[in-house]
């Protein structure tokens, strides 16, 4: 069986592991927090956010450089 | 491309839609889908802001409370929480940008345009510069080039040796590094998403109408319902993204507003 | 639709410059009309309507300031009418009392005068009972005693004088018998 495609996509895979889990522990968080105090649920949302998109920036820079490292023809 | 084995592909077989598909034909002269979709996001929030402050009355109407609730969301949960005091001179750029960027990503999802805008990076570039060129301009001005070089890079009560370390990932990630993730954290939401549901939608296809054998055939509408699944789940993400950009961008002004923690 | 034309590929990651430029103009005019025509206005509303608001509870507070002010007036009121009808009542019963004594005063005056006129009549009618009786005992008494001594006592002095003697004694008889039945 033949399988083609790109080994940077396998390394895009890896790099989004951690990122993966950050953001699951970042909303683990998030949930806890807001049902030990269900009235800071604005002020979290917004933490929260942020805290998410910080370690998804890891998993995006995967992908990206995984369509920027390429190899110069051949 | 690396390809792990060396063959060509079989011909006449399923070709997963790839990078290609997002090059797009011009229309006329250089002017291709996106170009249009820009001008049209524009015209459209320019409208529908328009409208809803045509008759301002204390008791809104129904456009008027859209615009309004809009707005107030970017003024009070975004700017205001994050900012701190100052935030009003904010808000103009914060909503149009969230305005901007969440038209532009539902593009992706309304039928007939149905491609999302900034799964093209030009745009993500142009935005996350101008919001790096904010945030900077507000931290020097208020702090002194030296002082916003302080602010970003020396974070208080590190022991000496760490600095050797930290401050450079600090100048980094936190002046280098914004910009570029800002963009690229939407660009890659939004080419991913867009690459998804074309392997759905264009995979289920091949499947229906292409394949030899019944079972494929029977198959098929599993991959059609997911495709309407996914773009479910496009459009949450479509919003969040465009909330994320305007809360980063929020957030980053306020940091470097924030006085000496 | 796999055009397999792009057979130099594009990388996704390379900006359109046709794109960047559009968008940047059509971003920064948005923006710049946006922020001169339509914030303006909503960020008026919110201050109206803010003011609006902040307005309206303070009215209320006002209102509700009056309202404890105008109670406590007619508590005040209330307070004083009640110790008011307190000293009329007093002064009723005080003058009630007065009117009372008076009556009775009056009433014992009266009385008094009555028991008094009484006591004149009784004591005029006793003497003019006297009077006649004095007259009528004499004449009795001198008829009595011509026809016991058989006598007529015509010397009219030594007449009077023996009348007077025993009418003298019989004063003094009736005073005694008084002083007796008073005492």
């Amino acid at each position: 069986m033949l399988i083609s495609g790109n080994l940077n996509v396998i390394g895009y895979g890896l790099a989004a592991i951690g990122p993966g889990i950050g953001v699951g522990i970042v909303f683990a968080a998030f949930i806890n927090g807001v049902a030990r105090q269900p009235e800071a649920r604005g002020q979290l949302q917004g933490i929260a956010f942020i805290g998410m998109a910080l370690s998804e920036a890891l998993a995006i820079l995967g992908l990206v450089l995984a369509f920027a490292l390429q190899p110069i023809a051949g | 491309m690396t390809t792990l084995a060396t063959a060509p592909p079989p011909s006449g077989g399923f070709n997963s839609p790839g990078v290609e598909d997002f090059n797009l034909p011009p229309i006329f002269g250089d002017i291709t889908k996106p170009v249009l979709q820009l001008v049209l996001a524009a015209l459209i929030i320019w409208a529908f802001f328009a409208l809803s402050v045509r008759k301002p009355s204390l008791v809104p109407s129904k456009g008027q409370f859209l615009g309004e609730s809009l707005h107030g969301l970017v003024r009070n949960s975004i700017a205001r929480d994050n900012i701190g005091p100052e935030f009003l001179k904010f808000v103009p750029y914060l909503t149009t940008l969230f305005a901007f960027i969440l038209v532009n990503n539902l593009f992706g999802i309304i039928p007939i345009i149905q491609f999302p805008t900034f799964s093209h990076p030009g745009m993500p570039y142009v935005l996350a510069i101008f919001t790096w060129l904010i945030f900077t301009w507000v931290g020097i001005k208020h702090h002194g080039f030296i002082g916003y070089l302080r602010i970003s890079t020396w974070p208080p009560g590190v022991p000496g040796w760490v600095r050797f370390i930290l401050t450079p990932i600090e100048f980094i990630s936190n002046i280098l590094l914004r910009p570029v993730t800002l963009s690229l954290r939407l660009f890659g939401n939004m080419f991913a998403g867009h690459l998804l549901l074309l392997v759905f939608i264009l995979g289920g296809e091949y499947m229906l109408l292409h394949s030899e054998t019944l079972l494929p055939k029977i198959i098929s509408p599993i991959a059609f319902v997911l495709a309407i699944v996914f773009t479910f789940f496009e459009a949450f993400i479509q919003v969040v993204q465009a909330y994320v950009f305007v809360i980063l961008t929020a957030s980053y002004i306020g940091t470097v507003l924030a006085d000496d923690h | 639709m796999m055009s397999v034309l792009a057979a130099e590929e594009i990388n996704p990651l390379t900006p359109h410059p046709v794109e960047m430029i559009v968008g940047t103009i059509a971003f920064l005019i948005l923006f710049f009309v946006l922020k001169r025509t339509v914030f303006p206005q909503f960020e008026k509303i919110y201050a109206e309507r803010t003011d609006k608001i902040e307005g309206g509870l303070k009215r209320a507070e006002e209102a509700q300031e009056q309202a404890a002010a105008l109670k406590k007036e007619y508590e005040e009121q209330l307070a004083g009418l009640r110790a008011e009808a307190a000293r009329i009542r007093d002064d009723a019963r005080a003058e009630g009392q007065q009117i009372k004594a008076e009556l009775r005063a009056q009433a014992e005056e009266e009385a008094a005068r009555i028991r008094a006129r009484g006591e004149e009549q009784i004591t005029a009618a006793r003497e003019q009972a006297v009077r006649q009786l004095r007259g009528e005992v004499g004449g009795l008494s001198v008829q009595l005693a011509e026809r016991l001594i058989g006598r007529s006592l015509a010397d009219d002095a030594s007449r009077s004088a023996t009348v007077d003697t025993f009418l003298d004694e019989l004063d003094g008889l009736t005073r005694r018998r008084e002083t007796s039945g008073a005492s």
